[in-house]
């Protein structure tokens, strides 16, 4: 009888739990395939490790009619033990601060891609500071609960706006982490209708030479978008970085090298126009270019940054050929 | 009534020798009906179509004063002509031609394009009784036209009174004279010969050969604008008794003869052929009525359509084109397109072409390969393609032949699903016409000829009769280039 109940509690458990892992909102999310987001120490560490500028944001949307409290968890929030990047010994310091309130996302210093000027805009509602930690290596470090209506609401997204922003205030080491999202402070459970996005991507490649290896980032390309000015940072020549969209088997664009900001424009097309883009970046065969950490924005006409979604909204973009046939004249 | 035996004879002979055709053309093609307002009793035949009437030969009865007889009291046969009305139809026959002899069988004749010169055949012997144990064959003798009269009848400078020498046609230029004869040295029971006009003086008669005169009898030659010589003939092939044949001069030769089809051609008797120079009309004698010989006229029943389909070509090759591949112009090297056509056979890019053997239904599938990672997505799109002959009659044949070489044209490949097809009507562009699945033609002279293929429907529900028409091209040259 105890037994029985054992067996039936575990598959509750597995039923619960699948929906979490399909659809949690983790940033880098399922569609990217990337490892891990990645900032460094701001003191003594060198872009050309792959951070231009030691600091990383991020947005979270919570639905408006989402009214219950909710958690912002990062994995391997420390900085030190398995997953980070060592430099000499562990010396750096991490600050995550959480913020929400009106100007959080719509002050345009928010929005920007360097953290100067007023980018830690909005109400402050959490931070901590973190060092070498093992408590919390390779764990899930909670914060919250916070009250959805403590955000910025942002009507065009429908949604409650919150900021989380990882300094890397000093220290050289590279802090190897991942953000989720969660309705529960001990679990990842997803909040219908909820994301996260960024204007400036900081991630870590996988560590394999095997092209199928394929990491994605999806910008957000919105109404007006005539075209589109993609800039990357120190990708070492790791690989193949091509576009694809719904009509867009795979643009070819230019991949940078060491420590390097290289940019290229790609016109829209209007089948492009309220969709996400799928930038896919495949590794280089052969050589192996280990612990690649690298930078990516992407900007319209006007100059305005763009959202990359950790879900993509519209879904991942999958291309339709068209084919047509014609008599040979 | 020696004398009208032996003309008789000479005539029935060759009619009824001959169980076997004259022109050969067209199944269908023609509607045949007799000319009730020159026909007698008698017999009424050799219609020869003038510019203002028919000239024919009758044996009719007139009355008892008027009615020719020779001096046994044989009815004799002697010329008529029968004026359009103003429809252009014949009208009522009168005597044509009374002083070109007496007590003597006249005709057939045929006249110059000019109108002026009538040559016409008559009995040797004329104005007196004929011996006994004496023969009193044909000849042909000329006359011309002064007006109403006929005047300075000469013997034409071949006759010889030991053979019959008959039905003289004269060609439109006035060039070539053909007469029939059973003289000595030919290939049958009457052959058809020509003499050419050389310095206006005619050579001596040369017989058209086997290909056009057989052991049996050939007469009532008639050399149509066209270039075809039709004539009469009993030989074996034909529909039965005399039928009408057609040959073509070629390079000096005469191509094989081609029998008329139905209703020109019956079992009986038909002979006589003339058409106008479109060759879509014209006149025959026949005795399919009853045993006296009518004359019957002959129209065509294709129509040149003034607004015919030009004969389109199937097409089995195809371009495929990825669309939005083609107008991203990134694709270059990381990528490759793999089009699988359906039949087996593959091509790679973002356009492609390929030339399929036939119709069918073919799936065609695109593969696209990542050359970065070697993946293949397969069937990222698929099109199924039916590729169908067009619905269209179809005419097979060269595009360009030479003057005086056989054209064959073959409508076997029309394709007219749903149509019960009656009948294939060809107007060879020429105005001449012929029927049939398949035909063969000869262009005399270089051109560019548009032929049309018409065809026809059985009736359908409330007798309606479906025809669809195309037109091809050919080009006729003198020396193949």
């Amino acid at each position: 009888m105890r037994k029985d109940r054992y067996i039936h509690i575990f598959i509750l458990s597995l039923l619960l739990a699948l929906p979490a892992v399909v659809n949690s909102q983790e940033v880098p999310g399922p569609d990217e395939n990337i490892p891990f987001l990645i900032t460094f120490g701001r003191q003594g560490a060198e872009t050309s490790w792959g951070d231009d500028d030691f600091s990383q944001t991020f947005f979270f949307t919570i639905p408006k009619d989402y009214k219950d409290p909710f958690y912002i968890r990062i994995y391997d929030a420390d900085i030190g033990g398995k997953t980070d990047e060592l430099n000499n010994f562990w010396n750096t310091r991490m600050v995550y601060s959480i913020y929400g309130g009106k100007g959080c996302y719509t002050d345009p210093q928010a929005k920007g891609i360097d953290p100067t000027g007023n980018y830690k805009s909005g109400t402050m509602l959490a931070t901590r500071t973190f060092g070498m930690d093992n408590k919390l290596d390779e764990r899930w470090f909670t914060f919250g609960p916070f009250n959805p209506a403590d955000g910025e609401y942002y009507p065009k997204f429908s949604s409650n706006v919150f900021k989380i922003i990882c300094d890397g205030v000093s220290g050289d080491d590279g802090n190897l982490y991942r953000y989720a999202l969660s309705r529960r402070p001990d679990a990842n459970v997803p909040i219908q209708g909820a994301n996260a996005f960024t204007y400036e991507y900081t991630f870590r490649m996988w560590n394999n030479n095997d092209t199928s290896f394929v990491s994605h980032i999806y910008p957000y390309i919105d109404s007006g978008c005539i075209y589109i000015r993609q800039r990357n940072f120190d990708w070492d020549n790791d690989g193949e970085f091509v576009v694809v969209s719904v009509e867009r088997k795979g643009q070819a664009m230019p991949l940078s090298g060491e420590d390097q900001w290289v940019d290229d424009r790609m016109p829209i097309l209007d089948a492009e126009i309220g969709k996400s883009l799928d930038f896919r970046f495949y590794k280089k065969r052969g050589d192996l270019v280990k612990n690649n950490n690298v930078v990516m924005t992407v900007e319209n006409q006007y100059g305005e940054n763009l959202q990359f979604f950790s879900a993509p909204i519209g879904g991942v973009p999958v291309y339709k050929p068209r084919i047509t046939v014609r008599p040979k004249k | 009534m020696k004398r009208h035996i032996t003309y008789t004879a000479v005539i029935l002979t060759v009619l009824l020798i001959c169980s076997s055709g004259l022109y050969g053309q067209a199944k269908g093609s023609f509607e045949v009906s007799p000319v009730t307002a020159i026909s007698s009793g008698s017999d009424d035949m050799a219609p020869v179509i003038l510019s203002d009437g028919i000239l024919f030969c009758s044996n009719r009865k007139v009355n008892p004063f008027l009615t020719k007889k020779n001096l046994e009291g044989v009815r004799l046969y002697e010329l008529y002509f029968a004026p359009f009305d103003e429809n252009g139809k014949p009208g009522k026959p009168v005597r044509f031609g009374s002083n070109l002899g007496k007590d003597t069988n006249i005709g057939p004749a045929s006249v110059s394009s000019d109108g002026k010169t009538l040559y016409f055949t008559r009995n040797y012997i004329v104005g007196r009784k004929v011996k006994k144990n004496e023969s009193n064959k044909l000849g042909i003798f000329t006359a011309t036209r002064n007006g109403a009269q006929l005047t300075d009848i000469q013997p034409f400078e071949y006759n010889n009174p030991a053979s019959n020498m008959s039905y003289p046609f004269i060609s439109a230029d006035g060039m070539y004279l053909f007469f029939c004869s059973d003289m000595p040295g030919g290939l049958g029971k009457y052959d058809i010969y020509m003499c050419e006009n050389v310095d206006g003086k005619w050579t001596s008669p040369v017989n058209l050969g086997d290909k056009v005169n057989s052991a049996d009898a050939e007469i009532n030659p008639f050399l149509h604008s066209s270039g075809r010589l039709y004539f009469a003939s009993d030989r074996p092939g034909g529909h039965g008794g005399l039928d009408i044949w057609y040959t073509t001069l070629a390079f000096g030769s005469w191509t094989k003869p081609v029998v008329l089809d139905d209703p020109i051609n019956s079992e009986a008797d038909d002979f006589a052929f003339y058409a106008v120079q479109g060759g879509l009309e014209g006149y025959f004698a026949s005795n399919r009525r009853k045993y006296n010989d009518d004359i019957f006229r002959f129209a065509t029943t294709i129509i040149r359509w003034s607004v015919c389909d030009t004969l389109r070509k199937n097409n089995y090759c195809y371009e495929f084109i990825e669309e939005n591949a083609l107008k991203n112009d990134t694709i270059d090297v990381r990528f490759r397109w793999e089009w699988n056509f359906g039949d087996g056979t593959k091509a790679d890019g973002v356009t492609a072409e390929h030339c399929y053997s036939g119709p069918g239904v073919y799936d065609v599938s695109l593969d696209i390969v990542n050359l970065i990672t070697g993946g293949i997505e397969k069937r990222q799109a698929s099109y199924e393609l039916e590729i169908s002959d067009i619905e269209q009659p179809v005419i097979v044949s060269p595009d360009k032949i030479m003057a005086g070489e056989n054209l064959v044209l073959n409508a076997g490949e029309s394709n007219l699903p749903g149509m019960d097809i009656a009948r294939y009507y060809w107007n060879f562009g020429d105005e001449t016409v012929s029927s049939g699945l398949e035909v063969s033609k000869i262009y005399s002279l270089p051109g560019k000829y548009n032929i049309q293929l018409i065809v026809s429907s059985k009736p359908g529900t409330g007798g309606v009769v479906r025809e669809v028409c195309v037109c091809k091209d050919i080009e006729v040259t003198a020396d193949g280039n």
